[in-house]
């Protein structure tokens, strides 16, 4: 096969964009369109188009090195972007969950009007995910966490005569703000303590000692070998993680996700505890394993030891989450906490490391798996609550009643979801979870193991609350459904047999998620 | 030169100043204020460190800082108007239909 040009490893970043620019086009020749199987076609076609690609570069090998068979991994613009496995991994997360999103969203706005502007937003915000899963400097990152948010913003409060998406979309902008300002600051504090923003840049000042410069692309050591002022390296760190905090939902900036979640239209809060968390991981990920790596930060003074700070996080996560899931009386509220639970779940891949680094491969692996496998059952889970909204079904456990006698095939599906995201061995949640809790007993770390047992087991009592009410009560009051929206079924079907096949087909996955962090 | 160090006790301050006013203002506009405080001192760092390590690469993050706070900004006036239509005021206090 002849070799591409290395800029088409971003065909997926490009796709997702040249379809978000030709939905603001056709938005500028028809600004009152309700076209909405055009509009949606397009974004369908542009995430699926992303997709595509991004699996085809996997399978083709691109991210792996050509001694090992592969095709080289694309390096753009001096270093800024890198288009490894990993990156390549999370661009079929957020293509996936891009498609689903568009696919549903063609009966949920086909009533509202600027539809054109949501669909460009949505693919704006996706184009962003997937240029940060490739990000590899500070830089590139920050621009790239920007372009997820603002749109982001901008979506939650979509609904702009309804009060409660109005507000969803304050508290969500003031806390990005504040917590995109916290993570400026941070950077800062790194450039200035190591000299450069790119990671093996930053890699290297930490394990030299030395502030470095990067010179015709290559990284050398500052003339006159000036130290790494270890403690301004150490508060710039500590903020990158309240940064990437805020983007994954996880404590303590974790406030806005139930609100957000809950006000915004349920495609958008599928979208964004699905991808947005992903693309929030992706980057924790990429940053603290090639970047700040935590043998190297230890035996040169230790600045900070991340791994001890990513296990509070993540036990904390784990159960404010899910024990606020638990007393909710609204099932999208609940789904929203239970999505804060399992960004502690999927923190677990930065947490169970040992102290020399060891078993951070795995670990991280193990939290892409879970990651993957989230996007189909968590975004399925919320296109299931979108369905119930144009139904006009209540948003409480109750008026869930006796909705599996009318709708039985999405309610099959919903139950699938939720099962999996228990971890019950109906969906590939089952193995992911399996797979973090060897991670955690791989480096014995025992606390985070037993909060993973904990939290699973209670997780397991409010799903299947929404499932009982589905299947087994009776319902209250009268209810007529007389339409079954197409777009929003074949989503949650379609992501319901994927979340299954993911059963038969985790190993797979779970090999390639290996590899690409073997890679970082 | 001036040493560093005054440059981070300064931009230290500068974004301390930020974080109070996010902590104890009501009005989202205000709040809009503080963030561009804190955003601006990491500008602050970004231009000093720049000179003192002799490359430019601070210099050119804090030009995409400042594009990237005029657009959080306008995204931000946008939701606070919609913020003023539904709710008749901008204080962040008001605005409390949901509960956790």
């Amino acid at each position: 096969m002849a070799q591409l040009p290395s800029w088409m490893g971003l065909a997926p970043a490009l796709a997702l964009g040249l379809a978000s620019l030709v939905l603001l086009l056709s938005d500028s020749i028809d600004p009152d369109t309700t076209n909405t199987p055009a509009l949606a076609g397009i974004s369908v076609v542009g995430s699926l188009v992303a997709l595509a690609s991004a699996v085809g570069f996997i399978i083709g090998g691109t991210g792996v090195p050509t001694s090992e068979g592969g095709q080289g991994t694309p390096v753009l613009f001096g270093g800024q972007l890198v288009v490894d496995q990993m990156a390549l991994f999370f661009m079929v997360i957020v293509a996936s969950v891009t498609a689903l999103v568009v696919l549903a969203s063609y009966d949920y706005v086909s009533e509202h009007s600027y539809q054109a502007e949501f669909f460009a937003l949505v693919m704006l915000s996706a184009t962003g995910m997937t240029l940060l899963s490739a990000a590899n400097s500070l830089a590139t990152a920050f621009v790239a966490l920007e372009l997820v948010s603002l749109p982001s913003y901008a979506l939650v409060a979509f609904l702009k005569k309804n009060r409660g998406g109005v507000e969803a979309g304050l508290k969500y902008f003031l806390i990005g703000a504040v917590s995109s300002a916290v993570l400026a600051y941070g950077i800062s504090l790194v450039y200035a303590a190591t000299g450069v923003l790119r990671f093996d840049g930053i890699a290297t000042a930490i394990s030299s000692g030395t502030i470095q410069t990067i010179v015709d692309g290559s990284v050398q050591a500052q003339s006159g070998e000036p130290a790494v002022p270890m403690s301004i390296l150490g508060v710039g760190i500590l903020m990158v993680i309240g940064g990437v905090a805020f983007k994954t939902a996880a404590v303590p900036f974790h406030f806005w996700a139930p609100e957000a979640y809950e006000g915004a239209p349920a495609p958008i809060s599928g979208f964004l505890s699905s991808a947005s968390k992903a693309a929030g991981f992706v980057l924790a990920f990429r940053v603290f394993a090639v970047a700040f790596p935590i043998g190297d930060l230890l035996a040169t003074g230790g600045a900070i030891n991340w791994v001890v700070a990513f296990q509070i996080l993540a036990i904390a996560t784990m159960f404010i989450g899910n024990f606020a899931a638990a007393t909710q009386e609204k099932v999208k509220r609940m789904l929203a906490y239970s999505s804060v639970g399992h960004a502690g779940y999927v923190l677990i891949g930065l947490a169970a490391v040992s102290a020399s680094g060891e078993g951070l491969s795995f670990s991280i692996s193990a939290g892409m798996s879970h990651l993957l496998v989230y996007g189909f059952m968590n975004t399925g889970a919320f296109l299931f609550i979108a369905l119930a909204e144009y139904w006009g079904v209540g948003r409480r456990f109750e008026d869930y009643n006796g909705l599996g006698k009318e709708a039985p095939v999405a309610c099959a599906a919903m139950t699938v979801f939720l099962f999996s995201l228990a971890g019950l061995p109906i969906g590939g949640g089952f193995f992911s979870k399996f797979y973090l809790f060897q991670a955690t007993l791989n480096v014995g770390a025992w606390s985070l193991a037993a909060a993973l047992i904990i939290n699973s087991a209670l997780s397991l009592f409010y799903y299947s609350r929404v499932v009982k009410a589905m299947w087994i009560e009776e319902p209250t009051g009268e209810r007529s459904i007389d339409s079954y929206p197409m777009g929003l079924y074949t989503a949650v079907v379609g992501a319901a047999i994927v979340t299954f096949l993911l059963v038969p087909g985790f190993n797979q996955v779970s090999e390639i998620a290996f590899q690409a962090a073997q890679l970082l | 030169m001036i040493p560093a160090e005054t440059y981070l006790l300064l931009s230290a301050a500068v974004f301390c100043i930020g974080l109070f006013g996010i902590l104890t203002r009501r009005n989202a506009l205000i709040f809009l204020m503080s963030v561009e405080l804190m955003l601006n001192a990491a500008n602050i760092n970004f231009v000093a460190f720049s000179l003192q390590h002799g490359n430019l690469t601070g210099q050119v993050f804090a030009l995409f800082g400042m594009a990237l706070a005029a657009a959080e900004v306008a995204i931000g006036i946008g939701i606070i108007l919609v913020l003023y239509r539904n709710f008749t005021d901008v204080d962040v206090t008001k605005a409390t239909t949901m509960r956790w």
